[in-house]
């Protein structure tokens, strides 16, 4: 596996300006351009919060980016993520249209679960991203589930689960790395360790420094990593990935990394030091990747704008899909319940007939 | 040639896992040893460690790897060796199964069947004998079923198997070799049960029984007995389904006999039995010529080992017929 890294140091890839071996400049520009687009659409939805123009809360994962888009850019439609509480630019990054990201932001109906679900917890089942529950751990129990049948089904087909390292201290998610473990599964966890699972500090989840450490327990490989350097991450996941596909079996992924704001919109975080996070916005790993391809020639300002400019026109517009699309009715609170219609466990038995 | 209850299930899995490659087993001891009631016996010298497959000791994980792979297209069948024991699944259960389709709006979902064995009066003790079917009957979302005859535990099966819904299956330890409900079943794959209607397994004009699974055994002989002693006519319903419940088939029952007695071996408060008397209540109270009452286990934690406190906190034949004195002499 890629080295291992203890004390995550921004930039750290942005040693010298010959070509990449494993990583083509294509590649490496478009890491950071994703990057990028997930920080312009996190921060736009923040505003769009700040200014109530949509209910309920936002969990932005500013500051995390590398991390998600190492991970998630080059699955396959066919690959299923299992998404934290956090991984709401897991949509953009496996290609959900951001009509419908705006859409479930706004809770309209023509969002992907119809208003349903909070905010930034929401999935898309075309490119099998999980909807899921803001319960912790539990996409990852369910991705494991899927990692089985990919397996039963004999395809070649990936799941990545994502976690903090807050979710580490559930018996859940050990249940679902062991059983990975004894089934020798295609997956791979990423847990991110921002730190700092809503006010409490890494320190009382956990006696270990590595998270990655824990897999040891469940016979599988499991790796830290700089989750601020995408190149690092990238090289890493697609390890995992590689290995995942070809009956290789299961991969912990630390990603030391850090969130900027707090848990929520509405955790202005003071239970952190100023200087903890300044410390960490200097390691910004937009920024990292920035020096990283200004040293291989492959950035500019210029190109930075377009990308900002051309993107947040794509946010306007669906931002404004969003925002004309129709509210549910009242009454659709009562759908989809079953695979019959029922409301309010009212059935009409007279004219039902199951479908067998 | 009659056929028992737990053979009946045994039945339904090979006749499914014969039918639908996507159909397999995920449990504690189902494989090798074949479950610890012998349930899932012979299946995996059939269908092989891949598809009976002997899971780690880990309810959480059964469920949830089970919701995934239904998820991708799989028809698991999960197997609860107790439901003492279904507390670290409750989260698989009630926010993830129940859940899927709806907050996916439909876009996701999750069939699987749950195998629960419940109940009490075996000397099992609090962790061996509870019937905690009211925490899953009251999760929108789930199908909650509990078979009470032979026919119906290979039917309902069947059906739950192909069910596009998260079904929790309750099978109750006593009635897997009772005598009393060994019976003659259809042979071949159609023997599909209806998830969705109570039966009524005794007709009356009297009073009405509604009850579930071992209960309807119970309920039955008191039925007899109070026949014999008083020459009055007594309707049993078997539920069937715990949820969504039929409603129809018991105020429809109600309308012609006007006295409800229910029977439950979950305890009193908030059970099934609450939820009935609360619905004719409110829709049938201008039928009813007597108050409705309920024989449940006592509201205490769960059931106690020693046989005298077991028998204490059961239902049983007498108590079902003391009840039903009371509401036909009111």
């Amino acid at each position: 596996m890629a080295t291992k890294v203890k004390e995550p140091v921004a930039g750290a890839a942005a040693t010298s300006n010959h070509p990449n071996p494993l990583i083509g400049n294509d590649k490496l520009k478009q890491l950071y351009s994703t990057m990028l687009k997930c920080r312009l659409l996190e921060e736009r939805a923040r505003i769009l919060k700040k200014q109530a123009r949509f209910k309920g809360n936002y969990y932005a994962a500013v500051g995390q980016e590398a991390a998600a888009v190492g991970a998630g850019v080059d699955l396959r439609p066919e690959d299923a993520v299992a998404p934290s509480h956090r991984d709401f630019i897991l949509n953009f990054i496996k290609g959900t249209p951001l009509t419908a990201m705006f859409s479930q932001l706004y809770g309209r109906s023509t969002s992907p679960d119809k208003g349903r679900s909070a905010p930034a917890h929401g999935g898309y089942a075309p490119l099998n991203i999980i909807t899921p529950s803001s319960t912790i751990a539990a996409q990852l129990n369910i991705g494991t589930g899927i990692a089985m049948a990919n397996q039963m089904k004999k395809n070649d087909n990936v799941v990545v689960a994502f976690s903090g390292e807050g979710s580490t201290s559930l018996g859940f998610w050990h249940e679902a790395l062991n059983f990975a473990g004894v089934r020798n599964l295609p997956i791979v966890y990423v847990c991110q360790n921002n730190l700092w699972a809503e006010s409490v500090s890494v320190k009382l989840q956990t006696k270990v420094d590595d998270i990655s450490l824990k897999a040891i327990g469940y016979g599988f490989p499991g790796i830290t990593v700089d989750g601020n350097d995408v190149v690092a991450m990238y090289r890493v996941a697609q390890e995992a990935i590689a290995r995942a596909r070809t009956g290789g079996g299961p991969t912990l992924i630390e990603a030391k990394t850090y969130r900027w704001y707090g848990h929520s919109e509405i955790d202005p975080a003071k239970y952190r030091s100023a200087e903890e996070v300044e410390e960490w916005k200097a390691k910004d790993p937009i920024a990292a990747m920035e020096r990283y391809l200004t040293g291989k020639d492959l950035f500019s300002d210029a190109w930075k704008k377009e990308i900002s400019e051309e993107f947040q026109k794509e946010l306007d517009a669906a931002i404004d899909v969003a925002e004309k699309a129709p509210p549910p009715e009242p009454i659709d609170c009562l759908d989809y319940l079953y695979s019959f219609d029922i409301r309010n466990r009212e059935l009409d038995r007279k004219n039902y007939s199951p479908k067998f | 040639m009659p056929v028992s209850y737990l053979d009946a299930i045994n039945a339904a899995l090979r006749e499914e896992m014969r039918r639908d490659p996507n159909v397999f087993i995920l449990g504690e001891d189902v494989g090798v040893m074949g479950g610890a009631f012998g349930v899932t016996k012979g299946l995996i010298e059939e269908f092989g460690a891949d598809r009976v497959v002997d899971s780690p000791l880990a309810e959480g994980i059964i469920v949830s790897a089970s919701i995934g792979a239904a998820m991708a297209g799989l028809r698991p069948v999960a197997e609860i060796q107790f439901v003492d024991f279904i507390t670290p699944a409750m989260d698989a259960i009630t926010q993830q199964a129940a859940k899927l389709r709806y907050r996916s709006a439909g876009t996701q979902t999750c069939p699987l069947t749950v195998r629960v064995c419940y109940g009490g009066g075996t000397g099992g003790g609090l962790y061996h004998s509870q019937t905690n079917t009211t925490w899953f009957a009251h999760e929108p979302g789930l199908v909650v079923v509990a078979p009470a005859t032979a026919s119906d535990a290979k039917g309902m099966l069947k059906a739950s198997i192909r069910q596009d819904d998260p079904v929790i299956y309750f099978e109750h330890k006593k009635l897997y070799r009772l005598p009393a409900v060994k019976e003659e079943l259809p042979e071949g794959d159609d023997h599909l049960a209806d998830l969705f209607h109570c039966a009524i397994r005794r007709p009356g004009k009297d009073a009405t029984i509604v009850t579930y699974g071992y209960m309807l055994q119970l309920a039955l002989q008191a039925a007899e007995k109070v026949a014999e002693e008083s020459g009055a006519s007594v309707e049993v319903i078997d539920l069937r389904v715990l949820n969504p419940l039929d409603h129809d088939t018991i105020l429809e029952s109600i309308s012609r006999t006007g006295r409800l007695c229910i029977v439950q071996e979950d305890h009193r408060t908030l059970g099934i039995g609450s939820e009935i008397a609360a619905t004719v209540a409110e829709r049938a109270f201008d039928c009813l010529d007597a108050p409705i009452v309920r024989v449940a286990a006592p509201d205490v934690p769960a059931i106690p080992a020693a046989e005298a406190m077991e028998q204490f906190y059961m239902p049983n034949v007498g108590k079902i017929v003391d009840a039903l004195h009371r509401i036909l002499q009111y």
